[in-house]
């Protein structure tokens, strides 16, 4: 009787629905995709083994990913050990399998259907199953974890999950998407979460801060010796390690992530073999402090990667919303009289390179027939005359009605004053003078919010996809609060805006893309500055880089030993032979040719 | 404010002084240095003193720029007179230009071709003390940014005390309800987190010259209250003050006729240390960028610079040298004034 009453218990699941979630069947129709046509990246010829050492400059406050403290950089370590459903391909940039073998679209254009790997399993053993998906979209909107950004995204964003069965599933979103933009709005970052582990009471800040949470990826934090140091241990038998994609990545045994507080004592800590690899992007470190013994003696190499993939827009965006910047003249004066070359050249040792549009990276969707306006006093000249700022005032600069040609320059980062005085004084040749406000991060980024800046000096980080709405789009200028920060408003770039956005044919989004372009480059409202389409860093070596060595989008692999929802991280391995051959020839004295290796296999043109 | 004529008192206590030799050298050489930086423009600047062009003389140090076209060149912008002097020494005909002997100004970036700043200590190029991370020369900032800490710390001391001074004194005098009142708020008002308040306001807005001043202003005031109040106290039952009273003379009269005069000696041991506080202070809020706003020349702002890239040393060194010389010769004149200042050698207590 007894065994008969547990029997009918579990058959009737507990809920047949919440809010989060409900069963349901496979839409008719359905065509599933995958992708194990595209090429493999990873070299087959990397080792398994070794101990990778590597530093981190603070201790997190929180092995959770969510919560209070949590938005730490070290959350990408712990994220990118949560297999992705889908990943985009780091060179050819389209879908390939992740966690899950197999993916449709509903014909709604707002449902993406999943099949999980069969051998899919969570860190403790147990399989990942459909409902552990449901249980991440409970936790996330759960007032629990306290974190406002995260329920807010995971309401509004996702409708609820669809359970098929036990190993298949679909996320509803609660708005149409393009096929890109569903995996990219739904499937990536959003992980499953395994409900033995996360209890979501009140308590669950407190009681999972130091614990270590079950996970679906190659790696698992092993130890951790609090303020000191953190060791991810690779799964022996990670049920992914023989995927196409995933095979001969993840090749290091153990990685050690020591804390060291100081990047220059870090780099000490490098240069005496205690860790393994260094990020040398930054001028001064490539150019003046990896000099010396372990580099002269080739116990140490260097390399330099140019990379492909979607650049930060950082530039000058002119408010439009001010009178002085209604007048298109005035702003291509503007175009014309900042010596973002000079910059270059000099206070960043012609290490960075100019950015010539807005979009940049975005493979066919860049538009490179646009360049840069160069510093140019003849034609900032003739612009600002006929805009009727002909005549100079007794300090050299423009005077129109009383009125000089003066714009003030808010700015966040007192690490760019020396770009920003070469700036300003370049100017002055042209006759106008620019104001530097400097203010702390936040404070700069809310006056830009506000709008309450004349000229914006700025960056935005580099997405999967240009944001051309929320920087370019009428609807958000204008008005506080939005990422228009140069108020553009015009009716023409609106049109090609929303068309882009509702087009799913990737070669008719890429025409639009590269239209749009042209449109922010014509309105000129828009200074572009730099990008730096590289990275650099130093290494022992002992450590082997597969060829090439990164991948179209790929980055700095030293800096991200892991990577949240990207397909190119652990691709490098130690050589235990090279190991005890460098040590051995550093006791006895025994040189090897110093190396630099540039590559160059993605460098654009 | 009136100020007692020289009396044989005042005479002896400035021979006093005079014989303090460090204290003496001291403030000849910061007097010397404070009025020479008011002429900065004349030795450290890029403009020339003098340019003759086709037989015009001009003087185009101090006034409105003068562009390029004016000299013959082919840029409307201010004239690069370093380049000119070039120009008209190959040329050979006759003009020239007399450069200062720094031929740099604080804001000026030098990148010649194809080298990086900062650039080390060098005599051809004329950057005695090298550059900073943008080129720009540090002993021309150096000396601009010592102008403006000393005009800075000049100020904020002349308002401090003017309204430190009044309230003590007032304090001291009317005694009672008003002394009490005022002690509170100053009690109150000294635990305002100084530091604090300054970063909050430099964050929603970029404080200039003056509201800087202000805003040290309006945490600064109370240091010389207390010390006025004492002093006050001490001399308003002294008979001549009584003797003032008996008269009819005002309040006013009497404090600023009878009391302040000989009070002046606590004021003045006072006020090279507030100088010495002030640009202290003014250097540190740089230092931690919410001082003045960029680009204006200051030692903080040099010396953040110099921190960060302690492989050029000579940014670092410069300041460092530079604050440790101030700040010893501001002591020296303390000191010595404190000596010649001290009431117990002069006055002989009734």
């Amino acid at each position: 009787m007894k065994t008969l009453l547990l029997s009918i218990l579990l058959a009737v699941p507990a809920a047949a629905s919440s809010p989060h979630w409900e069963k349901a069947s496979l839409p008719a129709g359905l065509k599933w995709q995958t992708n194990e046509a595209d090429p493999v990246y990873a070299d087959p010829a990397a080792k398994k083994g070794g101990t990778f050492y590597a530093h981190i400059l603070s201790f997190p406050l929180t092995l959770r990913t969510v919560g209070p403290d949590a938005n730490d950089s070290f959350r990408t370590f712990i994220n990118a050990n949560h297999t992705e459903l889908t990943y985009f391909h780091p060179n050819t940039r389209k879908v390939i399998p992740g966690l899950a073998t197999h993916w449709a679209y509903g014909p709604d254009q707002k449902s993406i259907y999943f099949k999980i790997h069969p051998k899919a399993a969570w860190s403790d053993g147990a399989p990942v199953v459909s409902m552990d998906y449901a249980f991440g979209l409970e936790m996330m909107r759960s007032k629990a974890i306290v974190a406002p950004w995260y329920n807010e995204h995971y309401s509004t964003k996702f409708d609820k999950i669809l359970i098929i069965d036990d190993k298949t599933f679909a996320i509803i979103s609660r708005d149409r998407h393009n096929h890109f933009d569903l995996h990219y709005t739904l499937a990536e970052g959003f992980h499953p979460r395994s409900s033995r582990f996360h209890k979501l009471d009140e308590n669950w800040v407190r009681d999972v801060n130091w614990k270590i949470e079950p996970n679906t990826g190659p790696y698992q934090i092993s130890s951790i010796e609090k303020g000191k140091e953190i060791v991810f241990e690779r799964k022996k038998d990670w049920w992914g390690a023989d995927l196409k994609y995933f095979k001969n990545r993840y090749n290091v045994d153990r990685i050690v992530l020591k804390v060291i507080r100081d990047q220059n004592i870090a780099f000490e800590h490098f240069k005496k073999g205690q860790l393994d690899g260094f990020s040398l992007t930054i001028p001064q470190y490539w150019h003046d402090k990896a000099k010396g013994d372990v580099f002269d003696k080739g116990y140490v190499r260097k390399l330099w990667f140019y990379e492909d993939r979607p650049q930060p827009e950082y530039g000058m965006w002119l408010n439009q919303d001010v009178d002085l910047f209604k007048d298109r003249d005035v702003r291509l004066g503007f175009q014309h009289a900042m010596n973002v070359d000079k910059v270059l050249s000099t206070v960043l040792r012609g290490d960075y390179e100019r950015l010539n549009s807005s979009n940049e990276g975005y493979g066919k969707g860049t538009n490179r027939e646009l360049k840069a306006r160069p510093f140019d006093l003849k034609k900032a000249d003739m612009h600002l005359t006929k805009a009727g700022w002909g005549k100079r005032g007794p300090d050299g600069i423009r005077v129109k009605d009383g009125r000089r040609l003066s714009a003030r320059v808010t700015y966040g980062h007192a690490s760019h004053n020396e770009r920003v005085v070469v700036l300003k004084e370049e100017a002055k040749k042209a006759g106008i003078e620019l104001t530097l406000q400097l203010l702390d991060p936040a404070a700069s980024f809310k006056t830009m919010l506000e709008k309450k800046h004349e000229i914006a000096y700025s960056g935005w980080g580099a997405q999967r996809q240009p944001e051309y709405w929320g920087q370019y789009h009428g609807v958000n200028a204008h008005k506080p609060q939005t990422n228009n920060f140069s108020n553009t408003d015009d009716p023409a770039l609106d049109k090609m805006i929303t068309a882009w956005r509702a087009e799913f044919d990737a070669d008719k989004r890429d025409e639009l893309s590269r239209r749009i372009q042209k449109r922010i480059w014509e309105i000129a409202a828009y200074i572009p500055t730099w990008k730096v389409p590289y990275w650099r860093v130093a290494y022992w070596r002992w450590v082997k880089w597969p060829n090439p060595p990164g991948t179209r989008t790929s980055d700095d692999p030293i800096l991200y030993l892991f990577k949240e929802s990207d397909a190119w991280d652990g691709m490098f391995w130690l050589d235990e032979d090279a190991k005890k051959e460098t040590l051995a020839a550093m006791k006895s004295g025994k040189t090897f040719p110093p190396v630099t290796l540039v590559d160059k296999t993605y460098r654009e043109n | 404010m009136i100020f007692p004529r020289l009396d044989p008192l005042t005479r002896k206590k400035f021979s006093r002084f005079a014989r303090i030799r460090r204290g003496w050298w001291s403030a000849v050489l910061l007097t010397a240095a404070i009025v020479m930086s008011f002429f900065a423009e004349l030795f450290v600047s890029n403009r020339a003193l003098v340019v003759r062009h086709e037989g015009r003389w001009s003087f185009p140090a101090y006034g409105a720029i003068r562009p390029g076209t004016e000299f013959g060149q082919d840029y409307q912008y201010e004239t690069n007179y370093r380049r000119l002097k070039k120009t008209f020494e190959e040329a050979d005909r006759g003009d020239f230009v007399l450069l200062p002997p720094i031929p740099y100004n604080a804001y000026e970036n030098d990148l010649p071709e194809g080298v990086y700043p900062p650039t080390a200590p060098d005599f051809a190029s004329r950057h005695f003390l090298g550059t900073d991370t943008s080129g720009r020369d540090v002993l021309a900032r150096l000396i601009y940014g010592f102008r403006t800490a000393i005009i800075f710390s000049l100020l904020l001391l002349l308002c401090n005390y003017v309204v430190g001074i009044s309230i003590g004194c007032a304090m001291g005098y009317y005694g009672g309800a008003f002394d009490m009142f005022f002690q509170r708020l100053i009690e109150v008002w000294s635990n305002v987190p100084f530091l604090y308040v300054i970063i909050i306001v430099a964050s929603i807005m970029v404080p200039n010259f003056f509201t800087l001043i202000f805003i040290m202003m309006f945490f600064g005031w109370m240091g010389m209250t207390w010390y006025m109040r004492t002093a006050v106290y001490k001399q308003k039952i002294r008979e001549y003050v009584q003797a003032a009273r008996a008269a009819g003379a005002r309040d006013s009269y009497i404090i600023f006729r009878h009391i302040l005069p000989n009070t002046i000696s606590v004021i003045v041991t006072f006020i090279p240390f507030s100088v010495s506080g002030g640009i202290v202070a003014l250097t540190s809020l740089d230092y931690l960028g919410f001082g003045l706003p960029p680009p204006t020349p200051s030692w903080g702002e040099l010396l953040r610079q110099g921190t960060n890239r302690l492989d050029s040393i000579w940014m670092a060194a410069s300041v460092v040298v530079s604050m440790i010389a101030l700040l010893t010769m501001v002591t020296f004149v303390g000191e010595a004034v404190r000596e010649a200042f001290d009431p117990r050698r002069h006055t002989v207590y009734e």
